[in-house]
């Protein structure tokens, strides 16, 4: 069947996943702290986790550290002087304490501990013990640093905290990771927006946010109101949905006759919008604009748990959820776009970032309150649309996950 | 006579000069702490000329372009920066909106 007959003849998007239900959310999962321990335990201790980005560590030495609340510990990401990344908990093996305090860096020799002074290679061996001849019958090949696994996909660095992860990242990544290929993530890395904030919020408020799109004509009414809807889809309806085992994926269509603002017309002449920019390409791989629909704009990918990926022709951008509690999150933004080739360029891509940045903005407020309602228990159910099929799709998996599935 | 801080033919935006900011952080403090006659001013003063600006900003790759055609190009990011605040909201920031202060940009951004 192809996706447009499909669109004409299903009536609702849910009619095509009968597994997932139609029926209320209980709030529980949003703020209950007993919950939030079996995600912890059961869900982020168990899957592959996106913790950023291979420019981010481009030469030996190169490291990022990521202290995960949720995972209870601290990840030191480094490359190697062999060019690996190898990740591994940030923590010296002599009396325990975080060896790279930093956030990142670049390890020119070793990674020395500041309480004693032991020091590790970029390859996790233990290379010096401070006063060695004091200590008794030490076993140095067993002391390196504890490995985390790790592996790439596209760029994007996961690690899976499971000393035994019970599949490797492609196999997690499943087909939806398939059919990417020739989508250039790296070449549209080279220029980079991040934010980071921490939200009064659980997690899952803030993502739930990120994957529906039919808020945006009410909530963002000021800022980017109809850049997916227009006048016969006056809620900026998604055009396809389709998932793919814990992954999911909304494609969005683009309003290409809205008048832009002074300014964003100006910008738009050096190749980046308020959002979304150009029409699908016939270039562009099989997973993205998945239904090769004409009208298509940009796709939100749902990489459970908790990474969004927003990809578009020319641009894309991720939104990654990381529990600190049960109401609270670590949530970083991150923009990509190409190299701008000149000051205009960089410009058109400032004014995109800004009013996008805007927009989160008017998220944040909003969601911080949805918590705050959400807590008092005064409902015991959310209730969720056709258009909230990623919300409904995640809560679905997260139950097989704390049912002890393996996903 | 100074000298020129920005290229001959946008002399006049001198007058501007204090929105020639280096990263995001200085450009959303100047946003949040400006009115919107200020606001409005640069605005006003920017958007004419704003066509000609990126042509010229056009010729330049961003790496090392001479001083003064770094201070326009600062001022157009700036410029990015208040466009919602004139063009969307009609207020410095964003209506109900999370603070700046609290949405952090990456180091040196």
């Amino acid at each position: 069947m192809t996706a447009a007959l499909q669109t004409q003849t299903v009536k609702k998007w849910h009619d095509l996943y009968p597994e997932l239900g139609t029926g209320p959310i209980p709030i529980e999962p949003y703020i209950s702290c007993e919950y939030f321990e079996r995600e912890r335990e059961l869900i982020f201790r168990k899957v592959w986790l996106n913790v950023g980005r291979v420019e981010q560590i481009p030469n030996p030495g190169d490291y990022i550290v990521r202290d995960l609340a949720v995972c209870g510990t601290s990840i030191l990401i480094v490359r190697g002087k062999d060019g690996v990344i190898r990740a591994f908990h940030n923590m010296c093996a002599h009396r325990g304490n975080k060896l790279v305090a930093d956030a990142s860096g670049a390890c020119k020799g070793l990674f020395t501990c500041k309480f004693h002074g032991w020091a590790y290679s970029p390859d996790g061996t233990l290379s010096h013990i401070a006063d060695e001849e004091s200590f008794f019958n030490l076993d140095r090949a067993a002391l390196g640093l504890t490995p985390v696994a790790v592996d790439t996909w596209h760029g994007f660095i996961f690690i899976n905290m499971d000393p035994n992860p019970r599949e490797m990242l492609r196999e997690y990544l499943g087909e939806w990771g398939e059919g990417f290929d020739g989508y250039p993530f790296s070449e549209l890395a080279a220029t980079q927006f991040a934010w980071h904030t921490e939200l009064k919020a659980n997690w899952k408020v803030i993502k739930d946010a990120f994957q529906e799109v039919w808020h945006i004509p009410t909530l963002h009414h000021r800022t980017i109101p109809n850049v997916f809807a227009d006048s016969p889809n006056r809620y900026g309806h998604a055009i396809y949905f389709k998932l793919y085992g814990q992954h999911g994926q909304i494609s969005l269509p683009g309003n290409y006759e809205r008048t832009p603002t002074l300014v964003e017309n100006m910008s738009l002449r050096y190749g980046t919008g308020a959002t979304v920019i150009k029409k699908s390409s016939d270039k562009l791989p099989p997973r993205v604009n998945p239904a090769r629909d004409p009208r298509w704009s940009i796709d939100g990918n749902a990489i459970f748990p908790n990474c969004l990926m927003y990809v578009a022709d020319q641009t894309y951008l991720t939104h990654t959820f990381w529990p600190l509690s049960e109401d609270c999150t670590l949530w970083e933004a991150r923009f990509y776009y190409p190299k701008a080739n000149t000051l205009a360029q960089r410009f058109s891509q400032e004014y995109a970032k800004v009013i996008l940045r805007d927009v989160n903005l008017e998220d944040g407020s909003t969601l911080e309150r949805t918590q705050t309602m959400l807590a008092s228990r005064a409902k015991k159910e959310i209730v969720l649309q056709d258009q909230e099929l990623l919300i409904r799709h995640h809560h679905y998996v997260a139950e097989s996950y704390l049912k002890g599935h393996s996903g | 006579m100074a000298e020129p801080q920005l290229p001959e033919q946008f002399r006049e935006l001198e007058l501007f000069l204090d929105w020639s900011l280096a990263t995001e952080r200085e450009r959303t403090a100047k946003r949040q702490s400006s009115n919107m006659s200020q606001i409005r001013s640069f605005y006003d003063a920017m958007v004419p000329r704003l066509e000609e600006i990126l042509n010229l900003l056009a010729k330049y790759p961003p790496d090392n372009p001479p001083p003064e055609v770094q201070g326009l190009f600062l001022m157009t990011l700036a410029l990015a920066e208040i466009a919602p605040a004139v063009e969307n909201f009609g207020q410095p920031t964003v209506i109900d909106g999370f603070d700046f202060a609290r949405f952090i940009p990456a180091q040196g951004q």
